[in-house]
């Protein structure tokens, strides 16, 4: 297939849809960018052709199928999840969950010849008895606490389920491991330049990162080109989380389990409706994914998990210097 | 100099953090901002460096810029090495045999019999070997989930070398070309009782033969001596484990009699047999249960063959 010409994505305003959208239209041709979201972003191109589309809403499908059908769109890019999970349950399954839904649907209705879809290793979970590699064929086993990692898995296999029945559109997903970078917020970079690092007393899990870079990149090399299946999209190399924190120059505080999970109730990663637990375990056990597979199809990564850490840091420090 | 400014900042942050918590408190529950301490009666930068002394440096402070894959660090092993070296020559002075039947190249799959709640044996022969190989990459020996899990325990196991005993990661490590050390009996290798010593467990299902069938790796049975006296389990406590979570309390002669000194390890002699090769008659990844069942059985007959000869040559226990 050669390169699509016309590119739906689907959450507009987060920061995987609109950088990816402005990457996109950065080369030459550029192809169409056709966006949606609920709201317009602000400050975005006005070459995307903004459609705003609420997918909680029951007749999303039908409406969304519509305008891909208008727009002869060949690809659609899904990234209309939360970067951090919110204290809205219901809320996050119905646009997560049942959203997606709407969207393989309305992919199929208008006879979209592939689905690129934004995943995570968390699904994989953080577990005693992971092996130090997990590979893209492991269950995705979440975190009995973490509801949207849950409702991310559940997404998954359906969308798989669909896809399975229908050949016709090809589907790539990426799961990406933790992005850090001068530009992207989570509550992951955003735990990670607290004044004071919480962790757990007598667990050092090897940690993973990808630089905003490579995971951008990644997504435009599934969306411009045809790569089915599964990968995992990391970072080469591990290190601690101390020595991670060490390097950084950061100051960590180590507490016992319990007393951190208690506390962390307070200014942790906080309001997003799970246990402290549903992040704290990811700094307990290891999650750490091979990425073989996803450097193959997409390239090397720029930024190696040290190299992206020292990146985020410096980047940091000079935001919180000026 | 820059030293002392760091302390000031980081006492500064952390009473930035409290004086935000106790704004938060006394937002949430106004009766809290009657008791205002007027001043901070509390010594900050001295509680603050205790504190971080105390819960920065418990066991992990120490790491090296970089670690492998598995987490290994260099940086650590060169400091522990002469403290394995001692451990090696003069503790336990460790007599290892049958270095001629290793493969000059190549990846290879050691098989061992497990003993011990700590996984010494693994890192002796480990350190053994490489220091017997110097040229080749350190073998990495794996160890059985329960050990894994613990806190602490874990990350210096797997800064000395060690892996999670698991297919997958047994298998990276044979692709990679490395020696990779198993111990079949798991868990209950390393919790077997004083009278049972030198008794071979069986295998646990992950399966040392299947392994070395998909790798197409040669398979070295190992036997080793002297790791059973190192805590000999003379009675698990199992009532009070509970409490603290752990399977049960080992009673050894010394633990917990003496306290934490009884966990320090005894002086017995050591002795490692390298056994020759199993040829493995069944080659491919899609091996017949029932044959490699017999070649597990063979497997574990050689490893116990390898334990009674290296018995017969130790005079005593500390000999």
């Amino acid at each position: 297939m050669n390169e699509p010409g016309v590119i739906a994505i689907t959450g507009l305003r987060t920061f995987l849809g609109g950088q990816l959208a402005e990457r996109l239209l950065r080369r030459s041709p550029s192809p169409r960018i056709v966006g949606f979201d609920r709201r317009r972003p602000p400050g975005i191109d006005p070459r995307v052709r903004f459609h705003a589309i609420d997918l909680t809403a029951a007749d999303a499908a039908a409406e969304l199928a519509g305008q891909l059908e208008n727009e002869g769109v060949e690809v659609l890019v899904h990234t209309a999840f939360r970067t951090d999970p919110t204290a809205d349950l219901a809320l996050d399954r119905a646009l997560e969950t049942d959203g997606s839904l709407r969207v393989v649907d309305a992919c199929v209705e208008a006879r979209v010849s592939r689905l690129v879809l934004a995943s995570s290793t968390m699904l994989y979970g953080p577990w005693p008895d992971n092996p130090n590699f997990l590979t893209e064929e492991h269950p995705l086993r979440g975190h009995p606490d973490a509801h949207a990692v849950a409702n991310r898995i559940e997404t998954e296999s359906l969308i798989n389920d669909c896809a399975r029945r229908r050949p016709q559109l090809e589907m790539t997903v990426l799961r990406s491991c933790w992005v850090l970078g001068p530009r992207f917020d989570d509550r992951v970079s955003r735990y990670l330049s607290l004044p004071v690092v919480p962790k757990l007393l007598g667990y050092d899990p090897l940690m993973q990162f990808v630089h905003e870079d490579d995971y951008l990149n990644a997504f435009e090399r599934a969306t411009l080109e045809s790569h089915p299946g599964v990968f995992n999209i990391v970072g080469r190399g591990t290190l601690p989380l101390a020595t991670l924190l060490r390097l950084g120059g950061r100051r960590s505080i180590a507490l016992p389990s319990r007393l951190l999970y208690r506390m962390a109730y307070y200014p942790g990663p906080r309001r997003t409706g799970d246990p402290p637990a549903a992040f704290y375990d990811y700094l307990r056990y290891l999650w750490v994914a091979d990425g073989a597979r996803g450097w193959d199809a997409f390239g090397e990564p720029v930024y190696s998990t040290r190299e992206t850490w020292v990146e985020f840091m410096s980047a940091r420090r000079s935001r919180s210097a000026g | 100099m820059s030293g002392d400014r760091r302390e000031k900042e980081a006492a500064d942050e952390l009473r930035r953090v409290l004086a935000h918590l106790r704004d938060e408190i006394r937002s949430r529950f106004p009766v809290a901002a009657v008791a205002e301490p007027t001043e901070s009666a509390v010594d900050l930068e001295g509680l603050w460096n205790s504190a971080r002394r105390r819960l920065g440096t418990i066991g992990m402070s120490e790491h090296s810029a970089e670690v492998d894959e598995f987490g290994m660090d260099d940086e650590a092993l060169r400091r522990v090495e002469p403290l394995l070296d001692f451990l090696a020559e003069r503790f336990w002075r460790v007599d290892l045999r049958g270095l001629a039947n290793l493969p000059a190249e190549g990846p290879c799959l050691l098989v061992a019999n497990r003993a011990g709640l700590l996984p010494w044996d693994g890192l002796m022969l480990a350190h053994v070997l490489k220091r017997a190989l110097p040229d080749r990459e350190r073998p990495r020996f794996l160890v059985a989930d329960s050990g894994m899990q613990w806190p602490f325990v874990h990350a210096t196991i797997a800064q000395l070398g060690g892996v999670r005993s698991c297919v997958e990661n047994a298998e990276r490590l044979l692709a990679a070309g490395r020696i990779a050390i198993a111990f079949p009996e798991g868990a209950q290798g390393a919790t077997k009782a004083w009278p049972d010593r030198y008794r071979l467990q069986s295998f646990t299902h992950d399966g040392v033969v299947r392994l070395a069938l998909a790798s197409g790796v040669p398979l070295i049975p190992v036997g080793i001596v002297g790791a059973e006296e190192v805590h000999p389990l003379m009675a698990k406590l199992k009532g009070p484990a509970r409490r603290v979570g752990l399977p049960f309390v080992p009673v050894t002669p010394t633990f917990p009699l003496l306290g934490l000194l009884g966990l320090l390890p005894l002086p017995s002699k050591w002795l490692m047999w390298i056994g020759e090769p199993v040829s493995l008659d069944h080659p491919g990844a899609d091996a017949d249960p029932l044959a490699v069942a017999r070649e597990e059985d063979a497997v574990r007959s050689k490893i116990a063959e390898l334990v009674e000869r290296a018995l017969a040559q130790r005079e005593s226990i500390w000999g």
